[in-house]
């Protein structure tokens, strides 16, 4: 082995306390060491996933204490799959922004650069972690650094929508505490698997209350109706690159510890049905709602926490091909919702308002962009060849397995709303007279060849999906054996 | 109207949580039958191989130490958020928004507090393994005597260098030391060094060292928030 | 202590936890002020860590140190309270501040950008 989990997390948080000293000796270090510390992490994450694939999840222990004494980190297929693509992108996000607006000074620079490590660190130890107040202590850091982001600009309405971020954040983490507590007080172990092992002793109306504040405060966090009214503002407001940061890594993250608490931890009836019917509420809801909006990143926001909705909607089949399903869509969201707010904020880069009508006739002047916009938009409203395709065959196979014939009727409506606000988009581009006032601005290369590398993977997976595909079922089939995990856990001393 | 909704949630919210934990009871053993509660095996071990005297430090430090490297990492954050949220392009150094008058006595007796406030900041966290206290209380007691000379004195001002570096090595020593574990085939935040003797001030290995890190870090990131606070200048248009 | 009043003290200790975060939420949804509403959310934090000592609480028990005291005089740590949702507690604050002071920072701006501190005339905090 080349290394073990928990440098996952000791390493950035290293180099954070690191950076403001570096920055004294050379400011440009400021933005090349989280840029460093990002490849190495990703390097790593890969070598160990290919370990797990063929040695199974590696256990690993903190302080010299097994479980359930100490904290543990699981490094498993699953979080493993989770954890290569939140630092792959987290890369690329690094890259996008390297001398984006703001970041060209150097106190700004200094303070993105941290809070976008931090974000990315604290979203891999919710993924990582085997424990549930260690989860409430990455979610806090995500959060605090998400806060941090959305208010980086200033002069627009970014503090108005940070402050909403805040309250939300606040109610979610107390209700994330009291639900700890109950379970405390009731097993007296907070060791993911230990609780796993022992909730069948529980009182079940205590099960049940602290089930509701945990998805209550978790939900909060991935965008679930009606706990999402900070996401749209806090999208539209943060920089560019940060919005595709929320959609493709805080938010799943956040969907991860859903399903952790939901497939692993209790053991209630019924959960699946209720992940299904809020996943319907969301998906429905927001997807009208972006239909409707005039702003480019607010629309994007919807249709973000549209596809959570999905994602919910296939966990909540409760099969293994449901959660295949739900895996890979949340690999075709982060990848291409992350295309769609990387070109998207180059198609609307100087208007301050970044109205849709902004975006007329941009294909004449930043040809490549609007490309891959238009590429990014069919993926995701699920066009054949793309990536987005087989995702959305995979969740009308799961429901169809399943005999949801209902959610396979949705599923197909919601493309059709999907296709018809996303080639609005495409359609202006193309085809619109530019608007007078609108000065576009050529992408860097740094941020080009970003853009492009995201493509490339959308027609890789397109094309041949059986590159995904093999590791997206260990995954899945290590998130539904639920003994295993137990006893693998609970096996290491 | 609103008030009226808000107090109805509010009483079904109350009502469900005070019902949940009234069913836990209270100052009674709560835990389930059949159950060995996480916390008998932290006291039994906590004299014995840990020789600590107060169990919340050894489990702050070091059977949950991870939690408490997440939380001085949540403290670093928000003094960097708070940086970039009230970050200006021209900021005049030393310029204080908020001027005070304080007479004579005042700022003789600050002046005569300060030092005795920093000594008692000091022995809180170098006892924490062996009192009530430790890093977190301690660097709070710190804090308040640079808040009591910022009050007291107009023209009196903290290095943002000095905090800075201070709050860097703070935390690269608690990761490090985190790292150190590894030495030996351990693991991270592996207790290295010898363990000494009970309610001795040289007991329990790593832990004092970790908790002297985090008061020194505690203390310098809060001094750094009341001070980038204090020192902000409204602006019409910022 | 006899133990009527044990059984009162019982639901007073939970009770007061809870109302207090009550009168939190309250501040925080109703008020118009933002500072009053930051003052709210803190509120909310002060009540969720009583509760969380709560928890912790034996009767008649001693503090968790093994003081050269308590090993003279005691010897089993069953007269201990429990120390897990103290140390927990401990976290629970620390977060709480941050979250708290950034709150504060981003009411620092939006008094300077608008000149006001009611939420009503900042028209995109309405919802």
């Amino acid at each position: 082995m080349v290394g073990t989990p928990v440098l996952f997390i000791a390493i950035p948080l290293m180099a954070a306390f690191l950076i403001p000293l570096l920055g004294m000796i050379w400011k440009e270090l400021v933005r090349i060491v989280p840029g460093l510390v990002l490849t190495y992490l990703l390097i790593l994450s890969i070598n160990l996933l290919d370990h797990v694939l063929a040695h199974g999840p590696i256990v690993e222990v903190i302080a010299g204490w097994g479980p359930p004494i100490g904290i543990n980190l699981v490094f498993s297929a699953l979080s493993g799959f989770l954890v290569v693509l939140m630092e792959f992108l987290g890369l690329l996000v690094w890259a996008y922004s390297y001398r984006f607006k703001r970041n060209v000074d150097y106190e700004p620079a200094l303070k993105y650069f941290l809070m976008l490590m931090m974000l990315i660190t604290g979203s891999v130890g919710i993924v990582l972690t085997g424990d549930i107040f260690n989860m409430f202590v990455f979610i806090e850091i995500t959060s605090i650094s998400a806060y941090g982001l959305t208010a980086f600009y200033k002069g627009r309405n970014s503090a108005e929508a940070s402050f909403k971020y805040v309250m939300m954040g606040s109610v979610a983490s107390t209700f994330l505490l009291l639900a700890i507590m109950i379970i405390y007080a009731q097993l007296g172990t907070l060791n993911m698997a230990d609780i796993a092992n022992k909730i069948h002793l529980m009182n079940p109306t205590l099960k049940i209350v602290s089930y509701i504040f945990f998805v209550t405060a978790l939900g909060i966090e991935a965008e679930i109706f009606p706990l999402n009214g900070w996401a749209p503002d806090a999208y539209a407001e943060a920089p560019g690159p940060v919005g595709a940061a929320f959609a493709g890594i805080v938010v799943k993250a956040a969907v991860y510890a859903i399903i952790r608490y939901t497939y692993t931890i209790f053991d209630l009836s019924g959960t699946f049905n209720f992940l299904i019917i809020i996943g319907m509420i969301t998906l429905i809801i927001a997807e009208t709602a972006a239909i409707r909006q005039e702003k480019l990143k607010r629309m994007l926001a919807y249709s973000s926490i549209g596809q959570m909705g999905l994602v919910m909607v296939a966990f909540g089949f409760g099969t293994e091909e449901g959660v295949f399903a739900a895996l890979f869509l949340m690999l075709n969201h982060a990848i291409i919702k992350s295309l769609l707010f990387f070109s998207g904020s180059y198609l609307t880069y100087n208007s301050t308002d970044k109205k849709i009508s902004e975006v007329n006739g941009m294909s004449k002047f930043l040809p490549i962009t609007s490309l891959l916009f238009a590429l990014g938009a069919f993926a995701i409203v699920g066009l054949p060849p793309f990536a987005g395709f087989w995702s959305k065959l995979a969740v009308m196979t799961a429901a169809a397995d399943s005999n949801m014939i209902l959610i396979m009727a949705l599923v197909l409506i919601v493309s059709v709303v999907e296709l018809v606000y996303y080639l609005r988009v495409v359609n202006r581009v193309y085809f619109y007279k530019k608007e007078a006032d609108v000065k576009p601005k050529r992408p860097t290369v740094n941020a080009l060849i970003v853009m492009i590398t995201l493509g490339a993977i959308i027609l890789l997976v397109g094309f041949y999906p059986d590159a995904v595909t093999g590791l997206l079922h260990k995954a899945s089939a290590g998130l539904m054996d639920k003994t295993q995990y137990i006893h693998n856990v609970l096996s290491v001393r | 109207m609103k008030k009226v909704l808000v107090i109805l949630l509010l009483a079904v919210l109350g009502y469900y949580t005070a019902v949940t934990f009234f069913d836990i009871g209270f100052g009674q053993p709560h835990f389930v039958a059949g159950v060995k509660p996480v916390k008998d095996i932290y006291l039994a071990k906590t004299v014995k191989p840990l020789t600590v005297s107060n169990a919340v430090t050894s489990i702050v430090v070091n059977f949950r130490g991870f939690d408490t490297l997440g939380e001085v990492t949540v403290l670093f954050l928000a003094v960097t958020v708070l940086g970039s949220v009230l970050y200006k392009k021209r900021h005049a150094v030393g310029e204080r928004s908020v001027l005070f008058n304080a007479s004579s006595i005042v700022t003789a007796g600050s002046k005569l507090l300060f030092p005795a406030i920093i000594l008692l900041g000091a022995y809180v966290f170098i006892h924490g393994h062996l009192s009530p206290g430790g890093g977190f209380q301690g660097g709070v007691i710190i804090a308040t005597g640079f808040l009591l000379m910022l009050l007291a004195y107009e023209n009196y001002s903290v290095s943002h260098t000095a905090l800075s570096i201070v709050e860097s090595l703070a935390g690269i020593t608690f990761a490090g030391v985190g790292l150190l574990g590894f030495m030996h085939g351990g693991t991270f935040l592996q207790n290295f060094l010898p363990a000494g003797v009970l309610n001795n001030l040289f007991s329990g290995g790593i832990i004092p060292i970790i908790y002297i890190a985090v008061g020194f870090k505690v203390a310098a990131e809060l001094t750094g928030v009341i001070y980038t606070v204090l020192n902000e200048k409204g602006e019409s248009n910022g | 202590m006899d133990s009527t009043l044990f059984s009162y003290l019982d639901y007073a200790v939970y009770g007061t936890a809870v109302i207090v975060m009550l009168i939190g939420f309250y501040g925080a949804m109703v008020k118009k002020s933002l500072l009053k509403i930051v003052i709210g959310l803190s509120v909310i934090d002060s009540g969720l860590n009583l509760l969380i000592v709560a928890i912790g609480y034996y009767k008649g028990g001693t503090a968790p140190i093994f003081s050269q005291g308590f090993l003279e005089n005691f010897k089993s740590v069953s007269k201990m309270t429990d120390p897990v949702p103290q140390a927990l507690v401990l976290t629970a604050i620390v977060i709480g501040f941050g979250v708290t002071a950034v709150a504060l920072a981003l009411v620092i701006r939006l008094y300077r950008h608008h000149g006001t501190l009611n939420i009503d005339e900042i028209k995109n905090l309405k919802w």
